[in-house]
């Protein structure tokens, strides 16, 4: 996996590419808890180039989503694509994470 | 007879050779002594007395280079003053580069510094602390088989040192720190080795004691493979008071110890809450409060039902898991009903469905490591081979061994990335 940290309009994006398990997810963890720290008002994650993610990636997800909303701040995911559309349909993701079609509609809502 | 023929060697040759024959001892006599401990710590302190009385030095140092941090760690130092190690030990690190230690370290040569002084490198907060004076030093790199193991140092030796007899001696002291960081790593990984299959056998446990549970019409086999000995797989049948049995499968996140020990609260929280009610909806509610606020992020995914054994009625809920598959009158249906979240993560509600199974109809719950299985070049199976494969299969007896078999298959024999577990249901087979 490698995340590259960039900013648009205020908001930090986090690209994802590769496969987000629980080997690589220590590395996303550690960066989340960096922003969270900063109390960044909102993080968007770039899902577009990701190829696999598992229950570690999405678990550490969900703690980056707790420590954003801990502080009134907001995660967004957006760019699912089409190869692991069906790990968030199983999961019920879309219950838990706001999930958008792309960056602008993230940055929108 | 000739008078026998006599050599003479002038007292300086003599001395040079005595000098050699000595060295020559000095370093059996080091080999054999560094070669009787694989204990670390015993090893080091042989090694700094060995160091500190060839060189006639007035103190001695060894740093070990800290591959995870990429610092340089004050193992030992010797001096005439008793307390000087355990100070530096537990308080300086060196960035590679900084100090006499980090330049020899990072450029992988030896250092002879004969006035600390005038040498800009010199990084003086060791001396501060221990209260020595370092006049002149001499800091060779420790280079073992797998590269930089760390850097010893000479403080203040006598004018006279023999630079290639000290470096003789690090390279032998660079093989023993070497060999018994190896012995301490090769002990510790037993350890967790052990630790493991503790954890393991722990696990285990909490999984039905029979795999196969018998009631009535009702007939249910599970098969539970674990990825790296313990794992986040779980399922369960309880026997509840109104004459149901409640079917759970789950799916901790993550995998390894903590994923263990998370399943074994979500085993024993699921055994308690499941015997108050006979509604999958209200059971994975409880649960989903009961794990509110889970650490990491930590969650659960899963499909709990509860069936009449008598009639072969059954009313399910699902948790952000997989579909279930329904083997009915020679078609395959793939159960995707409308599910709450994964429990653990959001307060949500679950949906109920109801349904009736027909004699001879199976039911298959898995978890995600049958079909997120990875083949040797990268490929997943994915859920839609697998529903293929139970198509073609779905008359065979021993359909979950055949699956379990098709799985593996398609890894290639490599190690499981994932748990994987099948639950059966048989109605009046």
């Amino acid at each position: 996996m490698k995340i590259d940290i960039t900013e648009h309009n205020g908001a930090k994006v986090f690209s994802l590419s590769g496969d987000i398990d629980l080997y690589s997810s220590p590395v996303l963890r550690k960066e989340l808890i960096f922003f969270i720290g900063k109390k960044v008002p909102l993080l968007l994650v770039d899902f577009r180039d990701v190829s696999y993610i598992d229950s570690s990636g999405i678990a550490t997800l969900v703690e980056g989503l707790r420590g954003m909303m801990s502080h009134g701040g907001k995660l967004k995911l957006f760019g699912i694509p089409e190869r692991i559309v069906e790990i968030f349909a199983f999961s019920k993701l879309d219950k838990v994470f706001d999930i958008c079609g792309s960056l602008d509609d993230a940055v929108e809502d | 007879m000739g008078e026998k023929p006599t050599v003479e060697i002038s007292g300086e040759v003599l001395k040079g050779m005595k000098k050699k024959v000595e060295d020559l001892k000095t370093l059996m006599d080091l080999s054999y002594v560094i070669s009787s401990t694989l204990d670390f710590s015993e090893l080091i302190s042989i090694v700094m007395e060995k160091a500190k009385a060839v060189m006639e030095a007035g103190a001695c140092s060894i740093l070990i280079y800290n591959k995870d941090t990429n610092k340089l760690e004050f193992e030992v130092a010797l001096c005439e003053e008793g307390s000087t190690s355990a100070l530096l030990k537990k308080q300086v690190t060196l960035e590679m580069g900084q100090g006499i230690a980090g330049w020899v370290a990072r450029n992988l040569k030896p250092l002879v510094i004969p006035d600390v002084g005038s040498d800009k490198r010199f990084y003086g907060d060791a001396d501060k602390l221990t209260g020595f004076t370092t006049k002149s030093i001499i800091a060779v790199p420790l280079i073992g088989r797998g590269g930089l193991i760390g850097v010893a140092e000479v403080i203040n030796p006598k004018k006279d040192y023999d630079m290639e007899m000290f470096q003789l001696l690090c390279r032998q002291f660079a093989i023993a720190i070497e060999n018994s960081l190896f012995h301490k790593e090769s002990i510790e990984r037993e350890r967790m080795k052990q630790e493991l299959d503790i954890a393991s056998a722990i696990q285990k446990s909490f999984l039905p004691a029979s795999p196969v549970f018998i009631k009535d019409n009702l007939m249910i086999s599970a098969k539970n493979i674990s990825a790296a000995k313990v794992g986040g797989d779980i399922y369960d049948f309880v026997e509840l008071a109104e004459g149901g049995v409640g079917v759970l499968i789950g799916d901790v996140s993550g995998k390894g110890v903590s994923a263990a020990i998370y399943m074994a609260k979500v085993s024993s929280d699921f055994k308690y809450i499941a015997r108050l009610t006979d509604s999958p909806s209200k059971a994975l509610d409880r649960l989903n409060i009961s794990l509110a606020g889970s650490p990491r992020g930590m969650f659960l995914t899963g499909i709990y039902m509860i069936v009449d054994t008598a009639t072969g009625h059954f009313d399910v809920s699902v948790a952000g898991h997989p579909p279930f598959l329904w083997l009915s009158d020679g078609a395959v249906r793939v159960m995707s009903l409308p599910a709450g979240p994964p429990v653990g993560i959001v307060p949500s509600e679950y949906p109920v469905a109801s349904f009736r199974l027909d004699r001879s109809d199976r039911l298959l719950l898995l978890t995600d490591g049958v079909f997120d299985v990875k083949s040797r070049d990268g490929q997943r199976l994915g859920f839609d081979a697998v529903v293929s494969f139970v198509k073609g299969h779905m008359h065979e007896e021993d359909l979950i061994e055949r699956l379990v078999d098709f799985a593996d298959d398609f890894s290639g024999g490599g190690d499981r990335a994932d748990d994987l577990t099948i639950v059966e249901l048989r109605w009046g087979a």
